[in-house]
């Protein structure tokens, strides 16, 4: 593998701070000069159990982790035991003293320095953070910086303990593992994908996020909360996904963009609510971030076995975008462009991703200046205003209530049942057509609004095609570094981007996918009629580490 | 002040309770005009159900949404413009079967909007099943053999939830039902107005109103007596039963700003 690439593992139980060492090194990292990618394995509970972080620090762009560590700190008996194996040749494993007899782990007297330094309760975490700063050559003010910033509990006491650390690694280690080479022009900030599609919602003029806690989709409602002082944007928790979608859509007809998000399960309960964004002609952006299903499933791993679900969202016919995000960069240029799109169309638009992308991390620059400027076009009401006007495009003007925005007599009505052009129900044969003509020549227009984005993306060059959608993309991108092979991705799921997959037509490809059938391969039989050479499946919940994608992919070239 | 009924054709029944509830509406309406608010921040969302129809026929803007889902709705519709006044209009199924936890959370939230109970203890509908308010002995299309469940009582449920505004009337008073739409209206907070609504076809209860129906003559003194008057089915008490100026939820968690362009979010995202 490359000796670019150094990979640091943090395991222990939930609680001991697995994730935020991990983060805090990976600001280290990049402070550094370094790029980072970070994903974290733990699972739905809060004391105990075994979480572990990935971390791979390199001097290049780094989309995926790799199964075999350089630096790995196990915290526990049970992380020794699970991590023996994912040692990489030179890889350093420390414990704590008396947590193993193995030959190849390095006690530490981690329990003894802590009984030094801490009066009350001891952060176990600060260790890795110390280790690593002292085998990376990260100097101690460095440390002591990220500490006063980042563990500002107890805030002396951590420094002492970190110090102790830190000298003790010098000392064994003077040499060091690692050297970080600062890297020129290197994104400085450190964002989730969940954390890039709510910034990207919010650049697309995101006012009123609604949601109702569902992991891996929680954090965006967290992270749109805690910036509504800054910047006025709204994230209602509310009482179950049927309120939140019913709320984003009250918010759009009183003109406010809103977006909903959840996971399968909370999507499941959204049905009812997307198809009434169909019939009303509601913008709403949905964000579908999923997991292995069905039902509860596994909670907080990765999976991909709600493409059909996305496109399929809701009862009734009616039109829908779907895309799904490709890259960190990709979440957030998107997000701005659904909602963009939804309100262009009049119509749901859902971004689909998945946990790997949703909180895997990476350090960024948020492509802020690439977006396309919001349509501008002027609206042509009719007199009296007629909110479902019979139209060519099958979008009608859209008007808001309240003084101010409409005259005062004008009416508004958005209708859950089918309706005449004022908005008031009908029952009646013609109108029924002729309604359901007007909102499928959203269709067309759907596509050709589409058509100013870019739709599709591809990767590398080479003989082989692999097709891939969504955070697969991002393995597959790792695993170019060493396998070459051209990557097809489409971003536009629905419309589907025929026009720029053309080429593609009858191919023969191999499809990777997160998912125990192959849905995405029989999405692009019945697009493309491409022909499947080799499904790769991955559907236990987990990422592909690099190593094990190359392999599978090997095989699949060699087949 | 344009007119306020539609042309759509009316298909509630002959001797429908709504038609009283609907007169009351439209003179609320027309007070709140006159007191100085305009047409255009009068807005309503309805729910499914006998009670929905009155969206097709009053003449304001809204949302006819989804059955239960109508408080939700009207909810994102006052968080997105807190300068509208939200009347929503709900059924007993659709409000407290269906829709319950909208409503008992829009109450717990102090959502500063007006849930419009059309009381008439049974789905009409769909032809008569019972409903969260059928009383015990109910008999109906799924309840042949009479309802063994027991009515919530609304007035008593709505105050537990947080309710800041709980009133009943009846939609043959129309002169009381429409001040207190009135009132609950210029209420801040959320407020709940139970209409007893007879359904001429599936049960009808005129009679049973028009004997037991007292007006009371002010805001029960405490909370105590007020849920004991709620819970008396003789007589059946018409009035405010609990009035308070609590925070309103909007308000709480927003500064009511024009949303931000896209240059300024661009810049901030960029800061």
């Amino acid at each position: 593998m490359s000796s670019k690439i150094y990979n640091v593992l943090i395991g222990g139980k939930a609680g001991e701070g697995v994730k935020k060492a991990a983060q805090v090194i990976a600001d280290l990292a990049v402070k550094h000069g370094q790029y980072i990618f970070q994903t974290d394995d733990y699972q739905s509970l809060i004391r105990g159990g075994h979480n572990f972080s990935l971390l791979s620090i390199s001097d290049e762009r780094t989309y995926n982790t790799y199964a075999k560590a350089d630096l790995i700190v196990s915290f526990d008996q049970r992380s020794i035991l699970r991590h023996l194996e994912d040692m990489a040749e030179g890889a350093l494993h420390f414990c704590n003293e008396g947590d193993s007899e193995d030959a190849r782990v390095i006690p530490l007297p981690l329990s003894a320095l802590m009984k030094e330094h801490y009066q009350g309760p001891a952060h176990i975490s600060l260790s890795a953070v110390a280790i690593f700063a002292a085998l990376c050559g990260i100097s101690l003010s460095a440390l002591q910086e990220i500490i006063k910033a980042e563990f500002r509990r107890q805030v002396d006491e951590n420094i002492a303990y970190a110090a102790a650390i830190y000298a003790l690694i010098k000392e064994r280690y003077p040499q060091g593992q690692r050297s970080l080479a600062a890297n020129p022009d290197l994104p400085a900030k450190n964002y989730t994908g969940n954390q890039a599609i709510a910034l990207g919602a919010y650049a697309g003029g995101l006012d009123y996020y609604y949601g109702y806690p569902m992991t891996p989709a929680s954090s965006i409602l967290h992270y749109l909360a805690k910036m509504r002082d800054t910047h006025g944007v709204y994230a209602i928790h509310a009482e179950s996904e049927l309120a939140a979608i019913n709320m984003a859509i009250g918010s759009a007809f009183a003109g406010r963009r809103s977006a909903v998000g959840s996971s399968g399960g909370g999507f499941a309960l959204m049905q009812e609510g997307f198809s009434l964004a169909g019939m009303v002609e509601a913008p709403l952006l949905c964000i579908l971030s999923s997991r292995p299903g069905p039902a509860t499933g596994a909670s907080t791993y990765t999976g991909q076995e709600d493409l059909y679900f996305a496109l399929n969202q809701g009862h009734g016919e009616f039109a829908r975008i779907v895309a799904s995000p490709d890259s960190f960069e990709r979440a957030f240029s998107l997000a701005a462009e659904l909602l963009d799109l939804a309100w262009e169309c009049q119509s749901p638009a859902i971004l689909l991703t998945e946990k790997q992308l949703s909180e895997s991390m990476i350090n960024l620059d948020l492509p802020v200046d690439d977006l396309h400027p919001p349509l501008s076009e002027e609206a042509k009401y009719t007199e009296p205003y007629e909110r479902y006007a019979l139209t060519e495009s099958g979008i009608s003007p859209l008007k808001f209530p309240g003084a101010g925005n409409c005259a005062e007599d004008d009416i508004i009505k958005w209708n859950s049942n089918e309706h005449v052009e004022s908005g008031v129900r009908t029952d009646t044969a013609f109108t029924i057509v002729a309604m359901r003509d007007k909102r499928n020549r959203k269709y067309e227009s759907i596509v050709k609004a589409t058509q100013k984005y870019q739709r599709i993306a591809r990767y590398g060059q080479g003989e082989k095609l692999v097709f891939a959608y969504g955070s697969t993309a991002l393995e597959l991108r790792e695993a170019q570094k060493y396998l070459p092979f051209r990557l097809v991705v489409p971003i536009y799921l629905e419309p589907f981007p025929f026009e720029e997959l053309s080429e593609y037509q009858g191919a023969e490809a191999i499809v990777v996918e997160h998912a125990s059938h192959p849905n995405f391969a029989r999405f692009l039989k019945e697009k493309l009629n491409v022909k499947i050479k080799t499904n790769i499946l991955r559907y236990d919940g987990r990422h592909f580490h690099t190593e094990e994608l190359i392999q599978k992919l090997k095989e699949a070239f060699d087949a | 002040m344009r007119k306020l009924i539609s042309t759509k054709e009316n298909t509630w029944c002959t001797g429908c309770g709504n038609f009283g509830l609907f007169a009351a509406v439209r003179k609320s309406i027309q007070m709140l005009h006159e007191a100085g608010t305009p047409m255009a921040d009068i807005v309503m969302s309805a729910g499914i159900g006998c009670h929905g129809k009155i969206f097709d026929y009053l003449e304001i803007s809204g949302i006819y949404g989804l059955h239960g889902r109508a408080l939700a709705t009207a909810s994102g519709v006052k968080l997105a413009n807190p300068q509208l006044k939200v009347l929503v209009f709900g059924g007993d199924g659709d409000s407290l079967g269906e829709g319950l936890e909208h409503t008992l959370f829009a109450a717990k939230r102090n959502m500063d909007i007006t849930l419009i109970l059309h009381n008439n203890g049974n789905y009409g509908l769909t032809t008569g099943q019972a409903s969260p308010l059928s009383i015990k002995g109910f008999k109906g299309l799924t309840t042949p053999m009479g309802n063994v469940e027991r009515p919530f009582t609304p007035v008593t449920l709505m105050m537990e939830a947080g309710a800041s505004f709980v009133g009943r009337s009846y939609t043959a008073r129309i002169e009381h039902l429409s001040q207190m739409i009135f009132q609950a209206v210029n209420h801040p907070g959320f407020s709940f107005v139970e209409v007893l609504q007879p359904c001429v076809s599936y049960n009808n209860t005129y009679q049973l109103y028009n004997e037991h129906c007292q007006i009371m003559s002010e805001i029960p003194e405490s909370e105590e007596k007020a849920r004991s008057l709620a819970k008396s089915a003789d007589p059946i008490y018409l009035g405010i039963y609990h009035q308070e100026e609590i925070p309103v939820y909007h308000q709480q968690i927003q500064d009511g700003g024009a949303s931000l362009t896209r240059a300024q979010r661009l810049a901030l995202l960029k800061s």
